[in-house]
């Protein structure tokens, strides 16, 4: 089924300098004014069978470098470069029979499924898509998956409004499984969902991560959400990553005062280890017109002369952490 | 054949058709417009008269028991003329709306979904479509080529009147594509043509049917409007319009309501049912559960 030829060690995914900027338009003339960055020179590796969260505010970019990774919009910049192949600019049915490796699970449970569609019709289609495969072995196999992720079979018949929110998640699951792909991007898929049923859909795609060998790019905008499930974690902030390093040595030692913030944020049951909390100074700046150098010196306590000037760039500061910040450049 | 019995789903068509049926004053609509349509269909069947043959001894005779709403000055059947007229009326109409709805939905629904240059250069020729004077137009083409049939009328307003319909499914579409479904269906690989047909359309087209509908009904004014001026039907063929063309003399008014009062009647009423038919249908389909 897979089309590309994988060369040997190559990560699953490798994404450089990416760069996705929108237009804004304004004048009399409809001219081109500004550009929304925001996704901003992010670069990150994806390995075989690994789970990497991706966290930030509302905002700085985390769908958009979803989307783009997927090629459901365009990068601006940057290169995308799928099991060794570059995927970056590839169009048409090339990239179509891609799609086949990396899917996505979305943030809106009830928006991401067409209401006027049967579950299993939602389902099956993208094994329909791609596949001359004979309707009552592809009813069977789409009642397979919807029983995989916790449906009942007859959900088959039923349509996405007679569901609840978590349900709803659990079909899109479905469908994303449906292909087996290797690559999903799971897009704040359970941010939507009451707290009680967010553990049950995690505990789902962890589960589904093992039986088909998924490797995943988890975007969330809580670091508790993806504590349990990530190998590694990325914070973004403005379009691009800040500070990457294995879970628990960001948890342990978080370096980027960004990060550093967002840890003191989490809620800790035990009131003994409470650190003090550190709360951030105004608004997240608009990527449409971001700060100059670091991004984060308005808001940063330990900013410097050379922070509103220089943009730091990501560098390795204990093995496997890295972090883009002056105060780690000695 | 399949391992699970399919339940009564209740889709989002079958909630929209409930919600529909508690309307009364639609409902009677539908059941009118289905009489007046099967009445004029099944003419030849009901009604032994001949629409279109002068009969010089019954000139404009009132209702009588062998003909029931009289004649009028060709000495026709009121009745046979109605039932017949009808059917080029309603034929027109159908045609017309079918013929925009079709155009204005392939023209609407390409320009929205894949937007940038192909929707400013379509929408570019849509406005130049919509700003057509199309009466005059039918008049001068009239004026120019009397005997014109009933086809070139339907191919003429349809291919001058399918503007609206088209900017309003393009906005539709514009707006349901912004849903992560769309986005969803580019993932598992559909190819546009099956995101447009499969996806946005059945999330669009009660909007689309609800706009034919009233098509057909602003066609019938327009029909009648065109053939009373003596622009529209030819004159020899009956229809709704021509047969209000033969109301045009105050003589008839005053003194030969059966002329003019039976159709006049029968054009509003199936005008009215149409409109509440289709705001109904409006209505059922926007209640959201
Ligand atoms: N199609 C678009 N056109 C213009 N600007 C856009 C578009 N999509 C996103 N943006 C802008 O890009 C920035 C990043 O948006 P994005 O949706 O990727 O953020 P996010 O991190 O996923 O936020 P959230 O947590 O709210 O989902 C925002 O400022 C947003 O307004
Ligand atoms: S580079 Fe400077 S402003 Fe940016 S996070 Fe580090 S210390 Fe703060
Ligand atoms: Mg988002």
């Amino acid at each position: 089924m897979s089309q590309s030829k994988q060369s040997v060690g190559a990560p699953l995914l490798e994404i450089t300098n990416l760069k996705k900027h929108y237009p804004i338009y304004g004048g009399i003339f409809r001219r081109q004014i500004g550009s929304v960055k925001a996704v901003d020179n992010l670069t990150l590796t994806l390995q075989q069978g690994e789970t990497v969260g991706l966290v930030g505010e509302s905002g700085c970019g985390k769908s958009t470098a979803g989307r783009t990774i997927l090629r459901l919009t365009d990068p601006t910049e940057g290169s995308i470069r799928f099991e060794g192949q570059d995927v970056t600019s590839i169009r048409g049915e090339k990239l179509r029979q891609l799609r086949q490796n990396m899917q996505m699970v979305f943030q809106d449970p009830f928006a991401s499924l067409n209401p006027k569609m049967m579950v299993g019709h939602i389902v099956s289609e993208p094994i329909r898509n791609y596949n001359r495969i004979q309707e009552k072995a592809l009813t069977e196999e789409t009642m397979q998956l919807l029983e995989r992720v916790g449906l009942p079979a007859e959900a088959y018949y039923k349509y996405p409004h007679e569901f609840s929110g978590g349900q709803r998640q659990r079909i899109g699951i479905a469908r994303s499984l449906a292909l087996k792909p290797k690559l999903i991007v799971a897009d704040e898929p359970v941010s939507a969902l009451d707290v009680s049923v967010q553990s049950q859909v995690l505990n789902l795609l962890q589960d589904l991560q093992d039986d088909f060998k998924l490797t995943y790019l988890f975007i969330a905008h809580d670091l508790s959400v993806v504590k349990h499930i990530s190998n590694r974690i990325g914070v973004m902030y403005l379009g691009s990553l800040v500070e990457i390093a294995a879970t628990d040595s960001m948890y342990r030692s978080p370096l980027h005062p960004y990060t550093q913030a967002l840890i003191s944020a989490i809620p800790v049951p035990d009131p003994l280890k409470r650190k003090e909390r550190i709360v951030l100074q105004g608004d997240v700046p608009s990527p449409a017109n971001p700060p100059t150098g670091c991004a984060f010196h308005p808001r940063c306590v330990h900013a410097t002369a050379i922070c509103r000037e220089v943009r730091p760039q990501l560098h390795q500061a204990a093995p496997g952490h890295q972090v883009a910040c002056h105060l780690y450049t000695t | 054949m399949l391992p699970v019995h399919p339940q009564r789903s209740t889709s989002p068509w079958r909630l929209a058709f409930a919600e529909f049926r508690k309307n009364k004053l639609a409902i009677t609509s539908v059941i009118f417009l289905f009489f007046v349509t099967a009445l004029c269909i099944l003419a030849p069947w009901l009604t032994s008269w001949d629409p279109v043959k002068i009969n010089i001894r019954f000139i404009n005779k009132g209702p009588s028991a062998e003909h029931w709403l009289g004649t009028d000055k060709g000495g026709r059947d009121i009745v046979a003329r109605l039932l017949y007229g009808g059917r080029t009326t309603l034929w027109i109409c159908f045609s017309i709306s079918l013929i925009v709805t079709s155009l204005g939905t392939l023209v609407g629904s390409i320009a929205g979904y894949f937007g940038g240059r192909v929707d400013s250069w379509l929408m570019r020729f849509t406005d130049l479509v919509l700003i057509f004077p199309f009466l005059v137009f039918v008049i001068v083409l009239k004026a120019i080529f009397p005997d014109t049939g009933i086809s070139i009328f339907i191919i003429v307003v349809s291919i001058l009147g399918w503007g609206g319909t088209a900017r309003l499914v393009r906005s539709k579409i514009l707006a349901e594509k912004e849903n992560e479904y769309v986005l969803a269906a580019v993932s598992i690989g559909c190819k546009p043509s099956i995101i447009i047909m499969k996806h946005l359309l059945p999330n669009v087209i009660t909007t689309i049917i609800v706009q034919a509908i009233l098509i057909v009904a602003g066609m019938i004014t327009v029909e009648t409007g065109l053939s009373y001026l003596g622009f529209g039907v030819p004159a020899n063929i009956p229809s709704w319009g021509n047969m209000m063309s033969d109301a045009i003399s105050p003589e008839v008014i005053k003194n030969q309501w059966w002329v003019w009062l039976p159709s006049g009647i029968l054009i509003t009423a199936t005008i009215l049912a149409i409109n509440f038919l289709g705001e109904g249908m409006k209505d059922a389909f926007n209640t959201k559960k």
